[in-house]
């Protein structure tokens, strides 16, 4: 086994050491109880961990973070508008809404994707101004069509002296779907962990026997397992979940999405992104039409990214028709870079550990700022900053490396 | 050859229909104030006014039959013994419905009227009344002009308190002098005895014509009477408008003649629009290769817009010279792209730090209450001097990701203004102009007064052409830095650049230091950005902080790049004509969606489908691939 470095481990999870550290730091500092932090923190995950892993694929077929998923959501928003319009309420609602999301954000993704492969090398600025592009059609069609030529007869999806579709939609009202996915199956955290720790031990066990893994690993995983359940007997760390009500099936949601991209990645389409992730020339030569895999690349991305903004807006219970989409591209993407990824490799749980981090920082970032400067909006603007700089960094780094490695291998090539 | 010879056709009917269009409407123009158009404006004058006159006439004749049945239930009710209040009640009310109805429902031939007397006397009433108003609008300007520095200064006064009161200063509205202590001059008294006399000739003849008016009635309906006769300021269209509105079309003998003679001007503006689309058809090829596909489109769009300000009469000239003032106001932010594209950082999306740079320079001045001039030279002094050293190590940034700064620039500048989010909650200003008086932090938005540098350049040497207003200042200053852009871009160092932007390999194997190159063009364009939002501010009035700086980056790119520039390559020229072109369909398109949908924000949308419109077109063709 080589030995365990802890330079190079640092210098290539800086961020998400850099994180770590900031996080307690701002949990230190802002007084918050541990269980309202928790509490807090398992809402943002359930509500944003499926957009973050929407991410992935675009990201290993070479087309960097997509920004584009703000179109996704717009998708969503779209289906949403008309199942509320319809009057489906509850879980066929959500259904109906996931359903429709699909050959809408399909449409938009191929758009989007053709757009791409014009600008290749430009991606992820081509995605952020996509989306701010798409973003004025989503206005001159919830301002002007919807409403005005299409009328819409639902209450309060229009208001009266106004034009176009209302600045807020609610959910929350007999013909929404608020909690339709969360509140199917609510258990107490402790309740949930059990279950699931049953079900990957029965999982663990069965590969054990099949020698489908190796037996050190699966008895550490064993342990860790039972650790855990031994951890949450001792009363002060009971204590901390108390608050936590788990919404098992979309947490269950999110955990299909992550062996869905784990899947998907080993079929032969998930070979092909990842060999146009790494050199488009060598891939195109190797007969792989490159176009078209990132055309599907990003198509999946968008189709995930409508249901994660569906999941998002169900939990919310309602959203600002003009404004709910605009950032989700900067928060999923900040997100998953906190989490150790880069704009060339990315993993699920890259993607989770940075939600979780990044959420936590959003969580304690403006009760900490008000205790240290004396002044909440420090902290607000802070967590803001976090965000964009996180991406620039990420951004900074991967060029940086990119020109070191030319470098290198310059260097390698006259000496 | 056949799509050519389409072209030709289309063309000749566009300009066939345009003649048409041109000749009815040269004809017809001049009828206006002619005998014929007299005539139309008195038919529909007449018809309006019985038309309003006739409600008064019901009410007349609702009155008397009120009063009637009102002496009727008396007699009845001591007939029969009832109650009298109670039978009054019934009986006034059914007199009335019955009333109404039968007038709602008769309608009055007006043409059976015999007007001739009225006709006269409306004629005369309404020389009398426009006599009054010109009176009148003389001594008020007079009034208006001995007290309007009275006004300024209560108004300056009133925005000095609410700065030291620390409430936040609003838009800066134009000064209005309260007319509440306006008295009528003797030549007013006089002019207004003789329309009293016009208007008794009218009551007269309105009575000669219903004969149940009588002299209270007119009395009553005077001021309906008056506004339909004469408003200040009426000329043919507007008066034509008036009486349309108020459903006098049948008085017309001619409906269409006279439509045509309404119409006369935008019959004319529609002629010189199908010239243009007839001249756009037949050098589509040509216009295509020299000015490309998304320029073309904007600009005829730009056209479209002027005809269409016109033909909702909103006043083009004004708009024209506001969007020339905003040219001049956006010019340096969207220079300072030149040098960034020229050196080869491509478009620089990271202007924000230059402007966040000249909003510190203009926060030092204003809190040092350097007024004027000076005051707006040391906001350009200190904030080029921050924006050199930004910029400085914003370049050995930039140095060291060759290839890939547009999406880094970017975020970058992003990060960079949130950060400043934060600075301007801390930095240590103290003046009331700057800092909200409880609280913590600079202000959102700080109004600048003629104590600073407001219009500083947009008043200098600014002089009137009828509506059009010329900011001669503010154009000078933006000829002025381009010229010197141009003398930077013709000289030794100028010239090695473009060639690093061009061809950075090329330029490196000919032993230009491409790194230096990098650099100085990244300072001067943060510089650049620096003046470019000084400049801005001045003319705006305002200076934004916090989040506003965030997306000025994109809108100064787009500009560039409509003007004709690629992410590699461009001109000074294409500085102006960009810059022109996005501010004029932006200030343009304001009134004119507000016209087409009332109340939207459809200008607003406009802004971002153009701005990223253009941007995504560029990012396009820039080639993604040669890049990487």
């Amino acid at each position: 086994m080589r030995k365990f470095d802890w330079r190079t481990f640092l210098r290539n999870n800086a961020v998400t050491v850099m994180f770590v550290l900031l996080c307690a730091v701002c949990l230190l500092y802002s007084g918050q109880s541990a269980s309202f932090v928790m509490y807090e923190l398992f809402g943002r995950l359930s509500r944003n961990a499926f957009i973050v892993l929407a991410l992935i694929i675009p990201i290993v077929a070479g087309m960097g973070i997509n920004f584009a998923i703000t179109i996704g959501a717009m998708a969503a928003q779209i289906a949403v508008l008309w199942v509320i319009e319809w009057g489906v309420s509850g879980l066929p609602g959500m259904a109906l809404a996931a359903l429709l999301t699909v050959p809408i954000a399909a449409f938009f993704g191929y758009l989007i994707g053709k757009l791409l492969n014009k600008m290749k090398g430009q991606e992820m600025i081509g995605g952020l101004i996509l989306g701010y592009f798409a973003n004025g059609l989503y206005q001159l069609l919830f301002l002007f069509i919807f409403g005005n030529l299409i009328p819409l007869k639902a209450p309060g999806l229009v208001i009266k002296g106004s034009t176009g579709v209302a600045n807020t939609i609610d959910l929350s009202t007999e013909r929404g779907f608020k909690y339709a996915l969360d509140g199917l199956l609510q258990l107490p955290f402790v309740q949930a962990m059990y279950i699931l720790f049953a079900v990957l031990a029965v999982v663990t066990v069965v590969l054990l026997l099949l020698k489908k893994m190796k037996p050190v690993k699966g008895a550490i995983y064993l342990i860790v397992m039972a650790a855990c359940v031994g951890l949450v007997q001792i009363p002060a760390v009971a204590d901390i979940f108390s608050m936590v009500k788990v919404p098992t099936v979309t947490f269950l949601v999110v955990g299909v999405l992550c062996l869905f991209n784990t899947a998907l990645l080993r079929t032969r389409i998930g070979q092909q992104f990842r060999a146009v992730g790494q050199n488009r020339t060598v891939a195109n030569a190797s007969g792989i039409n490159v176009d078209k895999v990132r055309v599907i690349a990003i198509m999946i991305s968008t189709v995930l990214a409508g249901w994660g903004q569906l999941i998002f807006v169900q939990n919310m219970g309602s959203f600002q028709t003009y404004g709910a989409h605009e950032q989700v591209g900067l928060y999923a993407g900040a997100a998953i870079l906190v989490g150790g990824a880069s704009i060339r490799k990315a993993t699920n749980g890259q993607a989770l550990l940075g939600c979780v981090l990044f959420h936590l920082l959003f969580i304690v970032a403006p009760a900490a700022g008000k205790n240290l400067f004396g002044d909440a909006a420090i902290g607000e603007y802070f967590r803001v900053f976090i965000s964009y700089g996180v991406i620039a960094l990420a951004l900074v780094m991967h060029a940086w490396s990119g020109v070191q490695k030319k470098k290198n291998a310059k260097e390698a090539l006259t000496t | 050859m056949t799509k050519n010879k389409l072209q030709r056709a289309v063309a000749i009917v566009l300009v066939a229909a345009a003649l048409v269009l041109a000749v009815l409407g040269a004809v017809n123009l001049p009828k206006r104030t002619t005998q014929t158009g007299q005539e139309i404006i008195d038919a529909l004058r007449i018809r309006t006014l019985l038309n309003a006159t006739g409600d008064g006439v019901v009410e007349s004749y609702v009155k008397i039959a009120q009063d009637e049945a009102r002496a009727k239930a008396r007699e009845d009710a001591k007939a029969t013994g009832a109650n009298v209040m109670a039978t009054i009640r019934d009986y006034v009310a059914k007199a009335e419905e019955e009333t109404r109805a039968k007038y709602a429902s008769s309608q009055t031939d007006y043409d059976a009227l015999d007007t001739t007397a009225l006709k006269a006397a409306i004629s005369t009433y309404a020389a009398q009344l426009a006599d009054y108003q010109a009176v009148a609008q003389q001594a008020e300007q007079a009034y208006i002009d001995a007290h309007i520095a009275e006004a300024e200064a209560a108004a300056a006064a009133a925005r000095q308190a609410k700065i030291d009161a620390g409430q936040e200063v609003g838009e800066e509205k134009p000064v209005t002098v309260d007319m509440s202590g306006f008295v009528a001059t003797e030549e007013m008294k006089a002019a207004q005895l003789k329309a009293d006399e016009g208007f008794a000739a009218v009551g007269e003849a309105l009575c000669g014509i219903y004969p149940v008016l009588d002299a209270a009635a007119v009395n009553t309906l005077k001021g309906t009477i008056t506004d339909v006769v004469y408003q200040r300021g009426d000329e043919f269209t507007v008066q034509y408008d008036r009486y349309m509105a108020a459903g006098s079309e049948k008085a017309l003998e001619n409906g269409t003649a006279a439509f045509l003679i309404r119409y006369a001007d935008d019959l004319l503006y529609g002629a010189l629009a199908l010239l243009v689309a007839a001249a756009t058809v037949l050098y589509y090829e040509l216009l295509c290769k020299k000015l490309g596909i998304p320029r073309i489109i904007i600009g005829l769009f730009f056209i479209l817009l002027c005809f269409m300000t016109l033909w909702f009469d909103l006043g083009l000239s004004t708009l024209l010279s506001n969007s020339l003032v905003r040219m001049g106001m956006n010019s340096i932010m969207v220079l300072a792209m030149v040098p960034g594209i020229q050196c080869g950082i491509s478009l620089n999306l990271g202007l924000p730090i230059g402007l966040v740079a000249g909003l510190i320079g203009g926060l030092v001045t204003i809190q040092l209450g350097v007024p004027g001039w000076p005051g707006f030279l040391l906001a350009i002094v200190v904030g080029c001097v921050i924006a050199a050293v930004a910029g400085w190590l914003y370049a050995q940034l930039l140095n060291r990701l060759k290839g890939d700064e547009m999406s880094v620039t970017t975020y970058v500048g992003f990060s960079i203004v949130s950060l400043m989010c934060i600075a301007w909650l801390v930095l240590p200003f103290t003046s009331l102009k700057l800092r909200w008086p409880m609280g913590t932090g600079l202000r959102n938005t700080i109004g600048l007064d003629n104590t600073n540098f407001k219009h500083i350049l947009d008043d200098f040497l600014a002089f009137k052409v009828g509506s059009f207003t010329v900011p001669t200042g503010l154009l000078l200053f933006m000829l002025l830095m381009c010229f010197l852009v141009w003398l930077f871009t013709r000289s030794k160092t100028g010239v090695a650049m473009s060639a690093v932007g061009n061809n950075p390999r090329f330029a490196e194997a000919t032993g230009i230091n491409v790194d230096k190159m990098r650099v100085i063009g990244t300072v001067l364009s943060t510089v650049l950005g620096a003046i470019g939002i000084l400049v801005y501010s001045q003319s705006y009035g305002f200076m934004q902080l916090y989040t506003a700086p965030r997306q000025m980056g994109f809108i100064a790119a787009s500009a560039i790049l409509i003007g004709g520039a690629s992410t590699s390559r461009c001109k000074i020229s294409h500085v102006l004509i960009g810059t022109f072109l996005f501010q004029g369909v932006l200030t343009l398109g304001m009134p004119v969606a507000n016209e087409l949908v009332p109340g939207s924000t459809i200008s607003e949308t406009l802004r971002i489908l153009i701005s990223n419109g253009i941007i995504l077109y560029a990012l396009t063709k820039s080639g993604g691939e040669a890049r990487a």
